[in-house]
């Protein structure tokens, strides 16, 4: 979902700057308030961050003769949030954009708000409509890790339909509807994985350290309870 | 584990499912690279940065970067680096794991 350096026009990276960059600064303040309140929140962290560091390094083959990549950012939007989610996502692509001409310094804003901003963002109000409801942690997690990761490359297509040095097209929604075609349909079935592989550490999470996620109220005690009963067997 | 009266067998629906998918995906990519002699499977985002290109009407070298950027002389060394950002992830969550797996065992 990387925009590449010199793909967007200088306005429109200016833009995504402006937006993506108090996004991090909160974020920043947040987590800085996050692991002040609970030093164990420190290694749950680490786990989430680490699945963004992980994932996205992964190239996959697609059923359309592509390669793409997942994101892995649903987990840290249920456990942080979509503010400490973009922190960890602006460092990865920073990384990237530095060490492997993936993306560029230029598009960093643009890049920040799509997988580290509104990819999390949707993840975060899918956890939230879901949180206290009947539906299965597992299927919860699966949810949110899939929808973070397709919205994501559904905005890279909106960018680049805005904001390319060069149109594909005259207008705007047939570009966004041309990029799509190459993002957003490729990525349903590495989506459906991500969710799957994300669901099952999750699982492996609350069986080895429930307590942090009751204490930081990701989920209820009862819900945690249940989901443990339901890895441990009938 | 026992509840109940009864022996309690752990879930693995979670491990099998999640086998399923990794394997569904191994075998979509071998069936789609023997059915398309033309896939070359490169990156959605070459795809994107090509249609752009040939958007512009002129060659490939118009667009040049705002800021100027390192390029991993080779794909080798791309591949290096890449493997290297997958390990700094992995460390993490094995160190993360490895943490509470010991406090558990301390409990």
């Amino acid at each position: 979902m990387h925009i590449m350096e010199g793909f967007l026009s200088p306005q429109w990276c200016i833009i995504w700057w402006f937006i993506a960059l108090p996004c991090v600064l909160y974020g920043i303040y947040r987590l800085k308030q996050v692991t002040n309140a609970d030093r164990e929140a420190l290694p749950l962290l680490g786990v989430t961050g680490g699945f963004i560091f992980f994932l996205s390094s992964l190239k996959v083959p697609t059923p359309f003769g592509s390669t793409t990549h997942p994101t892995g950012t649903g987990l840290s939007a249920i456990c942080f949030g979509p503010w400490i989610t973009c922190i960890v996502c602006a460092i990865v692509l920073l990384f990237q954009a530095l060490f492997l001409a993936h993306g560029g310094l230029s598009t960093l804003g643009a890049n920040t708000v799509s997988m580290g901003i509104i990819g999390p963002f949707v993840g975060y109000i899918i956890y939230r409509l879901l949180k206290n409801t009947p539906v299965s942690i597992y299927t919860t997690v699966f949810l949110v890790t899939a929808c973070a990761d397709v919205s994501t490359y559904i905005v890279t297509s909106f960018q680049l339909a805005l904001g390319a040095v060069h149109p594909v097209t005259g207008d705007v929604v047939s570009s966004f509807i041309s990029y799509l075609g190459i993002f957003a349909l490729t990525q349903l079935p590495i989506a459906i994985a991500e969710g799957i592989v994300l669901a099952l550490v999750f699982k492996y999470i609350i069986q080895l350290k429930p307590d942090i996620l009751i204490r930081m109220k990701i989920f209820s005690e009862e819900r945690i309870n249940a989901a443990k009963r339901e890895a441990d067997g009938p | 584990m026992q509840q109940r009266g009864k022996l309690m067998a752990p879930n693995y629906n979670l491990e099998i499912l999640a086998i399923i998918a990794i394997a569904a995906l191994c075998i979509v990519f071998l069936y789609t690279s023997s059915a398309m002699k033309n896939a070359g499977f490169v990156g959605t985002d070459d795809i994107a940065a090509a249609k752009i290109h040939g958007s512009s009407g002129n060659s490939s070298e118009e667009i040049q970067p705002l800021i100027p950027q390192w390029i991993p002389p080779s794909a080798e060394i791309e591949s290096t680096l890449f493997a290297l950002q997958a390990a700094i992830g992995g460390m993490i969550i094995g160190g993360a794991f490895g943490y509470w797996i010991g406090q558990k065992k301390k409990v």
